[in-house]
């Protein structure tokens, strides 16, 4: 016995707070007790109450025990649920008072446990579903494993119970082998001990001595026995899954547990529980199957079956191939890289039970724990579904994917071969993985392309993946109501109204209606998408439903190019492709007959198209004003040097330049209109070189705690022009024309507004007076020499 | 023989001037690339600073900031391939020159190499860190990468605001510095648009102000804190290029540390590992052609050695024979 060691800084009993928790003996007491009053209340209680409405009993096995806090615990500190576990604790007292025989040969087989669990428990579930997760089945399934457990702990020494007959005792020694703790003993100390405290006051009469030299903790339940029989017993932080990246003396059950266990939970979730709600759920193998065997409603039965088949069968080819591959037997192959698939399961499966903790199983929890106690407490869940860092969960999936490449390479460079072999041997191994991967797309493409059933979804633990999730990038935009009817120029709009282009969503009822998309094909060009709206005013967007005028687009290389339509909400959206960096024209032309009038409407975009993808260059002739010929009347915006990228926006303050053009001459004395979004506008004439010139405004006054450098706003310029010309259109004489035409513009706060060049360089200079003064005093001041450079010669 | 001739010319050159005209080379490329329709993709590993209208290419980190910073659900849906490309982009560009990328191809790292330069003309001593304090500090840049990328993630599950975007650009001196090249002196404002804005943009303002004092007392002032280093020294281990030492050669001599600019202690210290990178390094190769002993240090490509310290090298380059020569008379 040791009394005293200078313990490690990696040691955890050296740690303030988890060395109490982990070594404390009377707070590992009340704990013990705690967890097994939780567990035979939570039995009791649901014998006392079999109906739907108790959720304490579920809430306690369904979401505290399992998932929750097994999953949290085995990959990172351990199998610390056993050392809790209320069958262990008590066994450990039932077993001093029992027959203390030697379990039987035959009963000394850890499949047992793993069988329990798979067919017992799993198989089960698919195919009674609800039956055991009800309260009643709940009790009932607990309090027979504890009358099991407990007749084995009375007969039987060494607690073998948690060794072969405990369905997750050796489940939870194989995870264990993931975390970052690692129980052993200072083996410098451990050298002069003759009397073993440690296994003499192990529960399971383990060596805790000789763990640091196996590199691994046998069957130890993290009970602590020994760490307070002798001091020298440390339990140390590693690396994660460091056991792994050596060698130990490996176990097949394990390697199963694993296999097994990502077969019962993610895979044959992913078929009963994903692709079961997808609509084509009746063509899936088990489904055909369940029917010819005419057992139709066991098609999850089945799914269970097959998710257990497909993946012992990849995972054993897998494992086959490559010990062809590597030259070596099919054992030692399979019990050196089968280890690599532990991350597989937990990560994925932590995840999806992270999240379910976040979107309902804590309001469960508190609700369970409420009714049981009888105190009042309304828990709301702590995110919504869809919240976007839930999906941060989503991916510790492929981290477990990842990690499990990771651990398939540490665990071939354990075996000797050849490198080609391994290489080989790396990609047949990964043959189980793969085969998970390519069910996790294939749920999420079937769910893509067919759709999932209307029938709501209520599941509570295992593996899911993001595509299972609800879709919220859609739009929630609602359709106004202007009655239904799909107007267009010629019978619904007055002859006095605006008719222009908007690039934002006129029946968007967000205010961030963002045009542009993220993702997608990263080959395809941007594309825009334009609505042509009216109004009295400037602001009063009313959509145009049905197109009855010219709608032109002239490309960056000023060539006609087609313009796509489509009706949303009875709104007319025009969409066009942008291949090129630079100006696209787009025109709206447009005239009716009123009253002796001809009213000749047109609407022009210009739209600046700057997407960083591109690889065009800014030059000069691209900027240079665009004038359409087969257009009557229009309005050429003339660009100041300032403007010289793709990416220019303006600003207010700019000055802006139009020249007016009628059949393509220059248009004298022609009106011009500027309104802007916030109801400001103003009035000039063109001059006899039918040019305009004004400054945007500033017309943006916010606090100065809600400025936004982006705030956009809208600008339109209306050109209006009456000609004495007559002429007959469709029969009809007239005898004026009025053109009008109009050019939306948006513009941003302008720099000089929240920039400030002064503030900046009297910060830059007096910083850099203080660091030159620091530095040369501190340089001046110092009176002892450099310090000579020593190598230390070891 | 042609072989030897070759490796003896290449272990004899004198690396600072083959160095000097390689950094101006780059320097030129990078900085002013622009003029002449130079473009080396987004996902440099240098500070390529676009902000610099002209810069011949993209540091990374600015692409890097704006994918992380797209709404998670769209982050880890399709948007996750061009994230992935972009990498996989960086990594390709990484591999080839390792951290040579800041030895000899980092406008910014050649500029503080320009500084020290004309300190040296002035006849001004330089400074150096202690070791605890060189151990303290050496730390910062791992800080800097944590707030490249974890400031972009917390925008994208909306914990921060737009006026968070491309945070650490705008505390790097990078930005406001590298437009200078081009007489673009615009970078040096503050902006009051937002708190988050205004604390950034001043804090760039001081770093960049901090940065001209450093870089002239201590050579390689900003290398030292730079989150690029630290990125590249996360992927190290993939690259072609290697840094390699011979322990059983040195003899602890010391003068691989004394010409060290990043004041890296290991290289004369570590006797034990052969990949004698460490985090701070920026592999300008001066460690190399400071070893007297033959092959002690040396730079592999695959495994082949293509530059590696000979004593005939070494006296070539502290010109001996010239000194004997003298001594003679």
């Amino acid at each position: 016995m040791v009394d005293f060691v200078k313990r490690d800084k990696n040691d955890i009993f050296n740690r303030p707070i988890l060395g109490f928790v982990f070594k404390n003996k009377k707070f590992l007491l009340g704990i013990r007790i705690a967890v097994a009053l939780l567990f035979f209340y939570a039995v009791f209680y649901g014998f006392m109450n079999p109906a739907k409405e108790n959720i304490f009993t579920g809430a306690v096995f369904w979401i505290l025990f399992w998932p929750l806090f097994m999953l949290l615990t085995l990959p990172t500190f351990g199998r610390i649920f056993c050392g809790i576990c209320p069958h262990g604790f008590l066994g450990k007292y039932i077993t001093a008072l029992g027959l203390k025989k030697t379990m039987p040969k035959w009963m000394q087989n850890r499949y047992i446990g793993i069988f329990l669990l798979i067919v017992g428990w799993w198989g089960a579930y698919y195919v009674f579903p609800g039956f055991l997760t009800s309260p009643l089945g709940t009790a009932g399934l607990f309090a027979g494993m504890t009358a099991v457990a407990f007749i084995v702990y009375y007969s039987y020494k060494d607690m073998s119970y948690c060794k072969y007959i405990c369905p997750i005792g050796t489940m939870c020694r194989a995870y264990d082998k993931l975390s970052f703790t690692k129980l052993e003993t200072y083996t410098d100390s451990c050298r002069e001990c003759k009397t073993f405290e440690c296994a003499s006051s192990c529960p399971y009469h383990l060596k805790p001595f000789s763990f640091a030299a196996k590199n691994h903790t046998d069957d130890c339940t993290l009970c602590m026995e020994c760490a307070n029989a002798c001091e020298a017993v440390k339990f140390k932080f590693t690396k994660p899954a460091h056991i792994l990246g050596q060698k130990f003396k490996a176990l097949n059950a394990e390697v199963w547990a694993f296999i097994l266990i990502l077969a019962a939970i993610p895979v044959a979730m992913t078929f009963a529980h994903g692709l079961e709600r997808s609509t084509i759920a009746q063509e899936m193998i088990w489904n055909k199957t369940a029917a010819f065997f005419g057992m139709s409603e066991y098609g999850v039965g089945f799914a269970f079956v097959y998710a257990i088949v497909l993946s012992v069968f990849f995972a054993v080819l897998g494992l086959w191939l490559a010990s062809i591959a590597l030259k070596k037997d099919f054992n030692t192959t399979f019990s050196t890289l089968g280890y690599a698939f532990a991350p597989l399961f937990i990560l994925g499966s932590l995840g999806h039970t992270l999240e379910m903790f976040f979107v309902k199983d804590y309001a469960t929890l508190v609700k369970g724990f409420a009714q049981a106690f009888g105190f009042a407490a309304e828990a709301m869940p702590l995110a919504k579904r869809g919240d976007a860092w839930l999906h941060y969960f989503g991916f510790l999936r492929w981290i477990g994917v990842i990690w499990t490449q990771i651990l398939l390479y540490k665990r071939l460079k354990l075996i000797d071969s050849t490198r080609m072999r391994k290489i080989l041997g790396y990609i047949f191994a990964s043959l189980l993985v793969i085969f998970f991967i390519g069910i996790n797309i294939y749920r999420g493409y079937v769910f893509k392309v067919y759709g999932v059933k209307a029938a709501d979804h209520s599941h509570h633990m295992g593996g899911q993946s993001i595509a299972q999730r609800p879709s919220y990038a859609t739009s929630s935009s609602q359709p106004r109501d202007n009655g239904g009817e799909i107007l267009d120029f010629k019978n619904s709009i007055k002859a006095g109204d605006l008719i222009y282009f908007t690039n934002s969503d006129p029946k968007a009822t967000s205010k961030d209606s963002r045009t542009r998309m993220y993702g997608g094909n990263p080959m395809a060009a941007p594309t825009q998408k334009v609505w042509l709206v009216y109004g009295e005013n400037f602001g009063q967007n009313e959509c145009v439903g049905k197109l009855d005028g010219e709608l032109l687009l002239y490309d960056t290389l000023n060539k006609e190019k087609p313009v796509k339509s489509a009706l949303q909400y009875n709104c007319a959206a025009y969409s066009f492709e942008m291949p090129h960096n630079g100006y696209y024209n787009l025109f709206f032309n447009s005239s009716k007959i009123e009253e002796n009038t001809l009213h000749y409407k047109s609407a022009k975009l210009e739209f600046l198209n700057g997407s960083h993808g591109l690889t065009d260059v800014y030059e000069a002739h691209k900027s240079q004003p665009f004038i359409a010929e087969k257009n009557r009347i229009d309005l050429i915006r003339l660009r100041n040097k300032k403007e010289d990228s793709f990416f220019y926006t303006h600003s207010s303050g700019d000055l802006l330049r139009f020249k007016a053009l009628l059949n393509n001459k220059p248009l004298a004395n022609a009106g011009i209109k500027v309104f802007i979004n916030t109801g400001w506008t103003r009035e000039f004439k063109t001059d006899k070189e039918g040019i305009v010139e004004f400054n945007i405004i500033k017309d943006y006054f916010p606090k100065w705690s809600e400025f936004d450098k982006r705030h956009k706003e809208m600008m339109l310029i209306s050109l209006s022009y009456t000609d004495d010309a007559e002429g007959v259109l469709d029969g009809v004489d007239y005898n004026k024309i009025k053109y009008t035409l109009t050019y939306p513009l948006s513009f941003y706060p302008n720099e000089s507004e929240y920039k400030s060049y002064q503030d900046g360089l009297i910060i830059a200079v007096l910083t850099l007076l203080l660091a030159s003064f620091v530095a040369y005093r501190f340089r001046r001041n110092r009176t002892k020499p450099f310090a000579e450079v020593r190598y230390d010669e070891k | 023989m042609m072989k030897n001739k070759i490796k003896n010319i290449i272990n004899n050159m004198p690396l600072n001037k083959v160095r000097f005209w390689i950094q101006l080379v780059m320097f030129i490329l990078f900085a002013y690339g622009g003029y002449v329709f130079i473009d080396f993709g987004s996902s440099i590993p240098i500070f390529a600073c676009p902000y610099n209208r002209e810069t011949g290419a993209t540091c990374y980190f600015m692409p890097l900031q704006h994918q992380l910073a797209m709404p998670a659900n769209v982050l880890f849906g399709a948007a996750a391939i061009s994230v992935f490309i972009g990498l996989l982009t960086f990594i390709a560009w990484f591999v080839v020159l390792n951290k040579a990328w800041c030895g000899y191809a980092c406008p910014f790292g050649t500029l503080q190499d320009w500084i020290t330069a004309l300190r040296k003309k002035l006849g001004i001593r330089y400074s150096t860190y202690s070791q605890p304090q060189f151990d303290k500090l050496s730390k910062i840049k791992y800080i800097f990468l944590a707030i490249v990328i974890m400031i972009p993630l917390l925008m994208g599950i909306g914990v921060l605001g737009g006026e968070w975007s491309g945070a650490f650009c705008q505390i790097c001196p990078a930005r406001i510095i590298s437009p200078m090249f081009v007489g673009d002196f615009s970078q040096w404002k503050i902006d009051f648009s937002s708190v988050a804005a205004m604390i950034l943009t001043t804090i760039g303002v001081l770093f960049a102000a901090v940065f001209f004092v450093g870089s002239f007392i201590k050579k390689r002032f900003f290398c030292f804190f730079c989150p690029m280093s630290a990125l590249h020294y996360t992927m190290s281990d993939l690259s072609l290029l290697k840094l390699r030492k011979d322990g059983d050669k040195c003899t602890k001599c010391g003068d691989c540390y004394k010409v060290c600019d990043m004041q890296i202690k290991d290289i004369a210290d570590d006797v034990t590992s052969t990949n004698i990178l460490r985090d701070d390094c920026m592999f300008c190769m001066k460690c190399v052609a400071a070893c007297p002993e033959d092959d002690a240090l040396h730079v592999d490509i695959l495994n082949m050695r293509v530059f590696s310290s000979t004593k005939e090298g070494f006296a070539k380059r502290m010109g001996m024979s010239h000194l004997e020569k003298n001594n003679d008379q």
